[in-house]
């Protein structure tokens, strides 16, 4: 009896581990037990814009807008990763398993996975069905996304336009205007050294970001060759004299014109330097001018002390974001129709505004109105349209038209290159091979 | 005995299932993968050797990254032994410190290396970071220096975030300090050993396991360092701190190329059981005192 007992208990315990283990598994919900008539319909949505991002009210406003609009009906589940790295890093691993949310941003090539793996919805047609949509988010930005076979994957929801910031005190004290060349620019640089100041607010950790900007402006000027290079998406090569050119530039500056912690800065210690005035100038976006007012980030009155202009030779990186990717291709009829209704409303009037007026970010075309509230308080942003409609040459950045190996391949040779243990030939040879790895094997 | 093996394979059931399905499993899938062209998106397709050919002849930067995890484990298996072993030897004898200073020693293994990661660029930041500070109070003059980005100081810098900080050496070779008995130092005393002498000849063969073991440790700990890295130089400059786990993590989430990052952690894995049996045998772990 004893030894009965035993062996029940025995084997009672050992059950009891297995399921355990069973039930330390992941659920797979059923897509099913998301549509009930009586639920509303849930959808999932990634984001990295919380925290500190400059657009994360922004975001926040558009969510809580779409979920006080369709209470009842559909439910946004979002996912907050903290960093742009961290939800690139994570939609790659969704990616890979098929499982990425329905909507996401389809930044730094996560586009191309979804199209890649099946997820990604087509929705030119969407887009042609509703008048309403097609004309706030307008031919410019459709066009720009639309795949050679005519095709749409994504839709923005701003346009970029990026020149640079400038500290007006420290251009007057030191004598100068804003460069009309580059060889204007590195003597202005000069200049502003031997008046005491620091000239730029540069990065190499990240994506370089505010780097990259000058390096895409010194070759999108360069004559209409520099142009077309800047406007091709994915070139198999940067062995050319205009990359090469431009890198002895910005190594130049990375040497001699920035601060000491620019080599291997991130976003955050670039746009505080510019902030508490470090440095006289940041090459960035419209998104920065809610910065200026914040005194939790900048001086004070610093929006008083700051002028933006085109980069020299009159280029200004113009664009659209690759913008938002409908990854519902093998979901319900009910959530594909939900999610592209929060796509809709992501890209529409309502969130374009409130982008507008919450971080600076311009909307797709002009049938948004920029009020003439806005404009009275936030005359950079004015000023920067005005100015990128007189630009002679427009461009795009290197996060746009670069492989991501590429941009990780910036990251970690800009220190060999202003330490000297790498010639801007050299780097320029390192960026063709990562253009090419996926091509080697 | 019968009765007694049928309840011991009983009980191993679920720890043998859970290592079939999370560890077996998984590792045979890598191996096999490895021999494929896959990436996101794209059907697997055999390549044979390819990635391995590929990795050792084209691929300076894997190359580099093998020879950098080499180093470390060297350095992480002599010098971070050795502290953790001294400083041991020291707080075993029970001054009124040894309490202070093994917690004070033992804060760093408790602090995420992320989170270590950060506290060391800040300390180390070549603007208002404490090195460059302290260096200027004691020259006089100004001293800028960029620790993690410079090329000479690069790998120097990473290596400070986890060399010295033996505190786990430290503990597991004073628990086991604990356990030799006095009457084996009064016999030394008797016979006019020093305390030095008693802790050459006599404690240390004693502790030669536990020292193994801390040295397996240790090794085998810079197989995974990844955390450190990626918050501090990324692998940079260049390929100067690049190690193997950071370079599978870009091969794999970067490029995008999970037949090749499978490649490099098969490779990952030999190294390991190379130092693994490197380190049992230097030891004569599995041989009596």
């Amino acid at each position: 009896m004893k030894s009965m007992l035993k062996k029940v208990m025995a084997l009672m315990v050992t059950l009891t581990m297995v399921f355990t283990l069973a039930a330390c598994g992941s659920k797979t919900e059923k897509s099913d037990d998301t549509v009930s008539k009586d639920k509303p319909v849930e959808i999932t949505y990634a984001t990295f814009m919380v925290g500190s991002h400059v657009s994360a009210a922004a975001e926040k406003e558009v969510l809580d807008a779409f979920n006080e609009k369709y209470e009842g009906k559909i439910k946004v589940k979002v996912e907050e990763l903290p960093s742009d790295d961290a939800y690139v890093n994570k939609m790659k691993a969704l990616a890979a398993a098929g499982a990425l949310p329905d909507v996401i941003n389809g930044k730094n090539g996560l586009r191309e996975l979804a199209i890649k793996n099946g997820q990604a919805v087509d929705i030119m047609p969407l887009v042609e069905a509703d008048a309403e949509w097609n004309k706030y988010v307008g031919e410019g930005a459709i066009n720009y996304s639309k795949t050679e076979d005519g095709k749409l994957y994504s839709i923005a929801n701003q346009k970029q336009i990026v020149g640079y910031f400038y500290n007006k005190d420290m251009f007057e004290t030191t004598g100068i205007t804003p460069a009309k060349t580059w060889e204007e620019f590195m003597s202005n640089n000069e200049k502003l050294k031997e008046a005491g100041f620091t000239p730029l607010a540069m990065m190499t950790g990240e994506n370089a970001w505010t780097t990259n900007l000058w390096l895409a402006a010194m070759i999108g000027t360069n004559g209409d060759e520099g142009n077309e290079f800047m406007n091709t998406n994915y070139p198999d090569s940067y062995d050319n004299d205009l990359v090469v050119n431009a890198l002895t530039m910005v190594q130049k500056c990375l040497k001699d014109y920035t601060t000491p912690d620019a080599i291997g800065a991130i976003y955050a210690n670039a746009a505080n330097n510019f902030l508490q005035e470090n440095t006289a100038m940041i090459a960035n976006g419209p998104w920065m001018v809610p910065d200026f007012t914040d005194t939790s980030k900048a001086k004070e009155g610093l929006v008083d002390r700051v002028g933006v202009s085109l980069y020299p030779n009159d280029g200004v990186v113009a664009q659209y974001e690759i913008g938002y990717v409908l990854c519902t291709a093998n979901k319900s009829k009910e959530e594909q129709e939900a999610a592209l209704e929060f796509l809709k409303f992501k890209t529409g009037k309502e969130a374009q505004k409130i982008f507008l007026e919450k971080s600076g970010a311009l909307p797709l075309t002009a049938n948004v109105e920029i009020s003439d509230e806005y404009k009275a308080a936030n005359p950079l942003v004015v000023d920067l349209i005005n100015l990128a409609d007189e630009a002679k040459y427009g461009f795009e950045n290197m996060d746009n038209t670069a492989h991501s190996s590429v941009i990780e391949e910036f990251s970690l040779n800009y220190p060999e290159l202003v330490y000297g243990g790498i010639t801007p030939e050299e780097m320029a040879s390192k960026l063709t091979q990562a253009a090419n790895k996926h091509k080697e094997q | 005995m019968t009765k007694n093996r049928k309840w011991i394979i009983l009980f191993l059931t679920p720890g043998i299932i859970l290592f079939i399905f999370v560890f077996l499993i998984s590792i045979v899938l890598l191996v096999g993968t490895s021999f494929t062209n896959w990436s996101i998106g794209s059907s697997i397709s055999f390549s044979g050797i390819k990635n391995y050919i590929y990795l050792f002849t084209k691929d300076k930067d894997f190359i580099t990254s093998i020879f950098n995890t080499i180093k470390w484990i060297a350095l992480q298996s002599t010098i971070h032994i050795l502290i953790g072993v001294g400083l041991a030897l020291i707080l075993a004898k029970s001054k009124w410190y040894t309490s202070l200073v093994r917690t004070v020693f033992f804060i760093p293994n408790i602090i995420s290396s992320a989170a270590l990661g950060l506290l060391f660029l800040c300390i180390m930041n070549p603007q208002f970071g404490m090195v460059n500070n302290i260096i200027t109070k004691i020259m006089g003059e100004q001293f800028v220096h960029n620790w993690f980005m410079n090329p000479d100081t690069a790998f120097f810098s990473v290596t400070m975030t986890w060399l010295p900080y033996a505190g786990l050496v430290t503990i597991l070779v004073m628990a086991e300090m604990a356990s030799i008995s006095k009457e084996i130092y009064e016999a030394a005393s008797i016979d006019g050993a020093s305390s030095f002498q008693q802790d050459i000849y006599i404690v240390l063969p004693m502790m030669r396991n536990i020292i193994g073991t801390a040295t397996i440790l240790a090794a085998t700990s810079m197989l995974q360092k990844l955390d450190i890295i990626i918050m501090t130089t990324g692998g940079g400059p260049g390929a100067r701190t690049m190690n193997m786990p950071m370079y599978l993590y870009n091969t794999a989430l970067v490029d995008n190329n999970y037949g090749l990052a499978n490649a490099q952690g098969v490779i990952l894995i030999i190294l390991g059981l190379i130092t693994l049996i490197s380190v049992r045998k230097i030891y004569r772990m599995d041989k009596e005192h």
